[in-house]
């Protein structure tokens, strides 16, 4: 199934990134008023370390009465997936998400029920008063619960260990502030998805199944779908979508502001130009197909740029180690001869070079080494290859710039 | 700087949903440049400072990879939605359908093109964004290093390239899925497409926030930032090869902004 590549492909993209968090690439979000937010926010470096430790102690014999029902589930699981993040706790911008008590269906989306599914059969097995059960919890743990849930959804932001201290600066606080209030509104405080077609495939089959989008309940379609990871949570939340796109389908091809302005723009088109709505949709359609095209080359573009970043990096780092055995030789000052015809052989080197002398500048002579060296064993070794491959990024640069001239010529032509 | 005006003004011009979502490059830049001139300070303070910058960088990351996931999903759901209307379209009012009529054939169909199309633009947005966002993250990383010395950039922007955000494969699909659908379903004669070709060398007036005009607003941003710079490097983008510029250009965006 589907699933489960798309999971870990953006499990291990989370993780390239530190500590992410089982979750992967998440930001928190439930709707909640900014002022409460300032005060959890201010909260956190106190307690961001107690809860974890006090409430897996205590979580589970609290709960060990209530597991069979399924009030106890979600807070239990709230609580374990935390131990793991409590080493990575910190205050950080993103928290927004504190429990909006009033919505009780969209509370507790935290828990990471990807490592848990013992939890997911229980839900699985309550009724659709799942939301009712919900309120109750609330109402009980919502102390205990609401600075875990904070903490938890730090957790994804969080990289380096140093990441624990304060930044002093003021200017920064602002850059803080700035993004609370953007991502409050946005992303949602549940471990993300990445659909596919071929999942959504599963899901209009399990949802025809039971009868259709009305009928079907994400229980339902959840067991009916039986893909691995998969939680009641990302099937509640597509099914939502899900019914939104089928009964209102012409808002769904956008918002109703949307709607007015395309039509609005079509319609000035029409007047302008006297071109029917079809010339003025295949015109659009060119348009977007061009910047689509454009996008495709400049993407790929950059990811041989980076490609060819990281292989000189590689090498350098070859050297560098291969440098240290050579150390107990003589620190010739760096042969200009040599250095002006590396740049020619390997123009791209000159860049990453200059980075990395500036990084390594001790003032030894151990840089005119690493680089001589560099240049020596690249003519060697890889100088053939690398060349080549510079050639070749070079050849693509130059192909797609060819015309460019011109049409900065035109472009300063029509502005006027 | 320029890059700064110009995200700034594809901002501008986006869909009004999505203006919260992009990099937040100008507050990053303002960052960099503190730790650079605090540079006088001890080791200590300056790992704490890279740390920090990273961690900013890292919640912008996550806000990417939340909104691109969204949207994806949504454009899967409506996808699909679409293909099965215009199959429900033909079987009812089609000609071979249990209710034929021409003309709500013709009306429904007029709709569905419609929206194919807007549908077509939203996502090629999308994957704008995406692309945006990751020039602007290269960027800022870019004078991270130059600033203060560091070696950021490389590490950083090859997880950045693993990031949902900047995997655009499914959209792009799905992009090509509808302009095959679009061919499909809405078959063009050679010649009239030829003659359309011509008409449109007209200058018309894009009014409204709509798709179209993003879509232009991102398209000549693209080639201004492509432009060359006086930074421009190895790891740089070369200037962007455009066909039909001329006619991209001709399309006058009526804000109080121009598109210089």
């Amino acid at each position: 199934m589907e699933a489960r590549p798309a999971l870990s492909i953006q499990r291990s993209g989370a993780s390239q990134l530190g500590s992410l968090g089982v979750s992967g690439g998440l930001s928190s979000s439930l709707s909640i008023p900014s002022t409460h937010l300032e005060g959890t926010y201010q909260k956190l470096p106190d307690i961001q370390q107690v809860p974890s430790e006090r409430e897996l102690t205590t979580r589970p014999q609290a709960h060990a009465t209530r597991v069979p029902t399924n009030n106890g589930s979600l807070a239990d699981t709230a609580s374990l997936p935390l131990s793991q993040s409590s080493s990575s706790l910190l205050p950080q911008p993103t928290i927004p998400s504190c429990c909006n008590k009033e919505n009780s269906g969209s509370w507790c989306t935290d828990p990471d029920f990807l490592d848990f599914p013992e939890w997911a059969d229980q839900l699985i097995t309550c009724d659709d008063a799942l939301t009712s059960n919900w309120n109750e919890l609330l109402v009980d743990n919502v102390t205990n619960l609401e600075p875990k849930m904070a903490c938890q959804v730090a957790k994804p932001c969080t990289t380096m260990p140093a990441q624990n201290q304060q930044l002093p600066s003021p200017s920064v606080e602002s850059l803080r502030v700035v993004n609370p209030s953007s991502s409050a509104n946005n992303a949602p405080a549940k471990p993300r998805m990445r659909w596919t077609p071929e999942l959504h495939e599963a899901f209009v089959e399990a949802v025809n199944q039971l009868g259709g989008s009305e009928r079907a309940t994400p229980k339902g379609v959840l067991k009916l779908m039986k893909v691995d990871g998969l939680t009641i949570y990302h099937v509640k939340s597509h099914l939502q979508k899900y019914r939104t796109a089928r009964y209102r389908p012409e808002s769904s091809e956008g918002s109703s502001e949307k709607k007015l302005t395309s039509m609005e723009e079509i319609s000035s088109l029409d007047l302008k130009t006297g071109m029917g709505i079809t010339e003025a949709l295949r015109l659009q359609m060119e348009v977007q197909k061009r910047l689509h095209e454009q996008l495709e080359i400049q993407r790929n573009l950059q990811l041989r740029i980076e490609e060819q970043g990281r292989y000189l990096q590689m090498m350098f780092e070859k050297q560098k180690s291969g440098l240290d055995k050579l150390k107990v030789s003589s620190s010739n000052p760096e042969n200009p001869a040599a250095t002006s015809d590396a740049t020619k052989e390997a123009p791209t080197k000159s860049e990453l070079e200059s980075s990395q002398r500036d990084h390594l500048d001790s003032g030894t002579g151990t840089v005119n080494n690493a680089k001589s060296m560099l240049e020596r064993s690249s003519r060697e070794m890889g100088g053939e290859d690398m060349a080549t491959e510079a050639g070749d990024l070079e050849k693509t640069k130059a192909r797609v710039s060819e015309t460019s001239p011109e049409q900065a010529a035109k472009r300063s032509r029509i502005k006027e | 700087m320029k890059f700064g005006k110009r995200l700034k003004q594809q901002i501008e011009e986006s869909l009004p949903a999505w203006r919260d979502k992009f990099l937040s490059y100008k507050e990053l830049k303002k960052l960099v440049r503190q730790i650079s001139s605090a540079e006088s300070c001890v080791e200590y303070g300056k790992a704490n400072a890279e740390a920090e910058f990273v961690h900013l960088l890292n919640n912008e990351i996550d806000k990417f990879n939340v909104f691109f996931m969204e949207q994806e999903e949504d454009f899967i759901i409506r996808h699909k939605e679409l293909q099965q209307r215009i199959k429900r379209v033909i079987e009812t009012w089609g000609p071979n359908g249990t209710k034929p009529s021409e003309a709500e054939y013709k009306d429904e169909m007029a709709k569905i093109r419609k929206d194919i199309v807007n549908f077509h633009g939203e996502m090629v947005l999308l994957v704008n964004y995406s692309n945006i966002n990751y020039t602007g993250l290269a960027k800022i990383l870019k004078k991270y290093d130059k600033r203060t010395g560091g070696l950021l950039r490389l590490p950083f922007i090859q997880k950045v390239l693993q990031q949902p955000f900047f995997i655009t494969d499914l959209v792009s699909k799905l992009v090509k899925e509808c302009e095959n659908i679009i061919d499909e379903v809405f078959p063009v004669e050679q010649e009239d497409e030829e003659e359309i070709v011509k008409e449109q060398r007209e200058a018309i007036t894009v009014a409204g926030k709509g798709i179209f005009r993003n879509t232009v607003a991102a398209l000549l941003s693209m080639q201004e930032i492509r432009r060359g710079s006086s930074t421009y490097g190895h790891f740089s983008l070369p200037p962007m090869d455009l066909p039909d510029s001329d006619l991209i250009h001709s399309f006058q965006l009526n804000s109080p902004i121009p598109i210089v």
